[in-house]
């Protein structure tokens, strides 16, 4: 994805869909944005024994996935939760972080567009959030492996906002779509991973994930009858984990 | 890539005054040093490098427009 870097990605898995399904994961993308080449159909075996992985190479079909692809659905983006008091202070936070990343792009040489806007919590114990979403051509070098680069931006565009209005602000920066895609596969994922859990009464250890993203998976399993989350481990390495929740 | 990285500094301290960036080029690698004041070292760093690592990402982003590579030393005055 980061330039330089290949735009194809080896998966192995017990069988071609989930091969595919592991490598769209791992990319953050749509099905229709890659090829599939077949490697190694695997085999059964017998009982285990001789059975081998599918291994599947995937190659990215559009390096820039187009505009009309991205037909993101917020969870409903309007203001009007917001209090009208905190509105002038959100307002400028918004636009204070918007002159960030333009200024961070500028001085990056990066030709993009920059739009602002605040997302509303999704619950009463959220915050509402600023959204940047950047947008234009050639930008997988803005995103970076495992959104490295992208996370890196966001990150200091956090700082120094929290600087700028002397407190921390919840900020998201998407590039393409990738943020919601990427969303959107965390929240099936967790929704799977809580089924297996409950199937066979084992806990589901995730892969590591960056804070934004365990976040995700809480917060999706938020108000699940049967299971619960937690982290563990140390950054970068914190990996959120699925459990039975206690019989009571 | 200087541009980008007095942008970042002067935004992350207080005491301004006390930031300088040059940027030299030693066989073929370009080589960024920032200086800021002592009480500002903690903000350009951050807890286990974590801010210096991400300056250091977007750096590698300003300097792969250029096809060039650049390293980030952050110095004390």
């Amino acid at each position: 994805m980061e330039e330089g870097n290949k735009t194809t990605l080896e998966v192995i898995g017990p069988s071609v869909e989930e091969a595919i399904e592991n490598g769209l994961d791992q990319l953050g993308l749509p099905r229709d944005a890659v090829d599939v080449e077949i490697l190694d159909e695997g085999q059964n075996g017998f009982l285990g024994i001789g059975s081998r992985q599918v291994r599947i190479r995937m190659t990215l079909v559009h390096p820039e996935i187009d505009m009309e692809s991205q037909e993101v659905d917020f969870n409903g983006s309007s203001t009007e939760m917001v209090n009208p008091e905190d509105m002038d202070e959100l307002e400028e936070a918004k636009f204070k972080a918007k002159e960030i990343v333009e200024n961070l792009l500028r001085a990056t040489k990066v030709k993009a567009t920059v739009a602002a806007r605040i997302l509303e919590p999704e619950d009463d114990h959220d915050h509402p959030m600023i959204l940047i979403e950047v947008s234009g051509k050639d930008l997988s070098i803005l995103i970076g492996k495992r959104a490295e680069t992208l996370n890196s931006l966001q990150y200091v565009t956090s700082l120094i906002l929290n600087q700028q209005i002397g407190h921390w602000m919840p900020l998201m920066i998407d590039v393409q779509g990738y943020r919601f895609r990427r969303e959107r596969q965390l929240r099936q994922l967790a929704r799977r991973l809580a089924d297996q859990v409950i199937q066979t009464g084992r806990k589901q250890v995730l892969e590591p994930m960056p804070a934004n993203e365990r976040r995700l998976i809480h917060l999706e399993l938020r108000y699940h009858p049967f299971v619960t989350t937690e982290s563990i481990g140390e950054e970068p390495n914190r990996r959120t984990t699925i459990i039975l929740k206690p019989k009571e | 890539m200087k541009e980008l990285i007095e942008y970042i500094a002067d935004q992350l301290v207080e005491d301004k005054s006390q930031v300088s960036v040059t940027e030299m080029e030693e066989n073929g690698r370009i080589r960024i040093e920032l200086k800021v004041a002592k009480d500002d070292m903690g903000r350009v760093i951050g807890k286990g490098g974590r801010v210096a690592n991400s300056i250091r990402v977007l750096l590698r982003v300003a300097a792969a427009r250029e096809n060039k590579r650049a390293t980030l030393d952050i110095v004390e005055p």
